[in-house]
């Protein structure tokens, strides 16, 4: 067989041409026009400028602290509530697939059309959620018109929507287990508690490890579902803007292209960032 | 023995608390949609309508072009997996089965690219789009997404498990790549390529800020985009908006009902991959 195939280039050629100019050559788009100002027919070279602005801009900070805490709060809770449910569905249910189908149902629907929905249970007048919390004698908040409560309806939004795929990862990974790991410690009589911590989390851990990783990456690019909860604003008072509802305002709203961009490189960073330490992290672990 | 009965008992009522958690958005949206005005923003909340009013359906195709928004939506969405499919068919085989110079840099530079957000790029990709004045056109909906390095990275891995023999038999039986591809590597691998497609069809089905960059009239707006504007132009017509909200999520629903097996099995299949 011949070694250098000029054919493979024909067969790859559909795949590199939309790559290159809708991958590779926005990316260097976008870094070059950070360093640019105007509007988008009349661009102009300017420095660091546009760094300089979001830095000193407070609703920049705004979006970067509610995407930190958004990811610092729904990541880990959701996946504690993921491996819950993927362990109990696992270990003491029949129907299994009944309930993998189940909690996999809002990660083939649209956010739009379901965020609209939560924004009726989530209605601090009559919704449901609400309704239920009075029932119980519990505080009920005004779940989307108060500013101070935006970011904890997002976050709960996110986890709900997010434990779909979490789930059946989990699924999937708690099924590659060697079945005779729990037969032998079934035989020396290991308890439950035992099997869960002593075989069953350390298996997971590469699964885990994979869904902190997609999951943070998720959350920095959150977006939809705040559009869909708050119709199209970023909360009342743009209490609740993310990172990508900054860089959409500046290059669609404002008008302002070269600090989108600048803001989207930061973003980028931050992303790279986190998978960057996230798998550090991981790999300490995988090494103890 | 009675501990142990607990314990069971417990995590039942835990994954029935969270089950229901889940599917309720879903039925309170079915529901909804069929009640009257009063009925959904009644105190305490109705859940069961009185009388359902299936003329929430009419009103909500009379106030807005869902009927084009359902064409363009099931266009795009067709085009970008057919499309993307194919080329990521062809990039998949000729990575598994070519040997040419510059395959290890091609598959380092696509598999670094699978990193970058989506969200990055997209809004260079509008301005490259308006610059070719494909706004508001069906071109410049589907073009940035003709070609997939995720899809082409899924498929490469179902073609891997094909043996190479097979593929060495079909050149000495003097078949071209192009008889290979269609008549033994596409019939060998239908489940992946299916899979894959349904995976394709329902993100183009629920995309969402692309379409929003990219048009702005009305007859040339996707199904999200449509219903995000409906659900504010409707205001407080809270039993219409749920009505839409059921038109967009019920056919990936019976679609998802219908596949489930092979969705769940995509899903899982990419990502254990890592």
């Amino acid at each position: 067989m011949k070694t250098n195939q000029k054919k493979a280039w024909l067969f790859l050629a559909p795949t590199i041409i939309f790559v290159t100019l809708f991958s590779i050559y926005p990316i260097l788009r976008a870094f070059g026009m950070s360093l640019q100002k105007g509007s988008l027919i009349d661009l102009t070279w300017t420095g660091f400028s546009n760094y300089q602005y979001i830095f000193h801009d407070p609703e920049f900070w705004l979006a970067i602290k509610n995407t930190i805490l958004y990811a610092v709060i729904s990541v880990p809770v959701g996946l504690a509530i993921s491996i819950m449910l993927a362990w109990i569905i696992f270990s003491k249910v029949k129907h299994k697939s009944f309930f993998e189908t189940t909690f996999f149902m809002p990660y083939v629907t649209s956010t739009i059309a379901i965020g609209i929905v939560f924004r009726y249970i989530f209605n601090g007048d009559y919704g449901m959620l609400n309704f239920i919390l009075r029932c119980l004698h519990l505080p009920a908040p005004d779940w989307i018109d108060d500013p101070a409560m935006s970011l904890i309806t997002i976050i709960i939004f996110g986890i709900w929507s997010g434990l779909a795929f979490n789930i059946v990862i989990l699924m999937g990974a708690l099924r590659n287990i060697d079945p005779n790991f729990y037969t032998i410690a079934d035989m020396y009589g290991a308890s439950g508690k035992d099997k869960f911590w002593r075989i069953t989390m350390p298996e997971l851990v590469p699964t885990i490890a994979f869904l902190l990783t997609m999951n943070i990456i998720g959350a920095f690019k959150i977006y939809t579902s705040v559009y869909a909860l708050f119709n199209g604003q970023a909360g009342v008072g743009n209490s609740g803007t993310t990172a990508v509802f900054y860089i959409y305002n500046k290059f669609q709203i404002v008008g302002t292209p070269g600090v989108a961009m600048a803001a989207t490189v930061v973003l980028f960073l931050i992303i790279l960032f986190a998978t960057f330490l996230q798998r550090k992290m991981m790999k300490k672990i995988g090494e103890n | 023995m009675k501990k142990l009965r607990w314990g069971v008992l417990f995590s039942y009522l835990i994954l029935f608390i969270f089950a229901i958690i889940t599917v309720f958005p879903f039925i309170y949206m079915l529901l909804g949609g069929l009640m009257s005005f009063q009925e959904t923003t009644s105190i305490p909340p109705t859940l069961i309508p009185h009388h359902f009013e299936w003329s929430n359906y009419a009103k909500v195709f009379a106030q807005a072009p869902f009927a084009r928004y359902f064409f363009n939506t099931v266009l795009t969405a067709s085009i970008t997996t057919i499309v993307s499919l194919f080329n990521s068919l062809l990039g998949a085989f000729a990575m598994v089965n070519l040997h040419f110079k510059g395959k290890g840099i091609v598959q380092i530079v696509l598999l670094s690219l699978l990193m970058v957000p989506g969200e990055a790029i997209i809004f260079t990709n509008y301005n490259t789009i308006a610059h070719m004045g494909l706004l508001n056109t069906y071109i410049g909906l589907v073009l940035p997404f003709l070609t997939s390095i995720f899809y082409m990275y899924y498929l490469q891995s179902y073609f891997g498990s094909i043996s190479e023999t097979i593929y060495k038999a079909a050149m000495i039986d003097g078949a071209s790549d192009w008889e290979y591809i269609w008549k033994i590597l596409v019939p060998m691998s239908k489940g992946g390529l299916f899979t894959v497609g349904l995976l394709s069809f329902i993100s183009g089905w629920n995309s969402f800020l692309w379409p929003l960059l990219v048009t702005n009239e009305d007859t040339m707006r996707l199904l999200n985009n449509g219903l995000s504007t409906f659900a504010s132009d409707a205001g407080s017509e809270t039993q219409l908006q749920l009505a839409a909200a059921t038109l967009t999520v019920l056919p990936i629903l019976i679609l998802y009902f219908i596949f489930r097996k092979q969705i769940i099995q995509g899903v899982v299949r990419n990502d254990l991959k890592g």
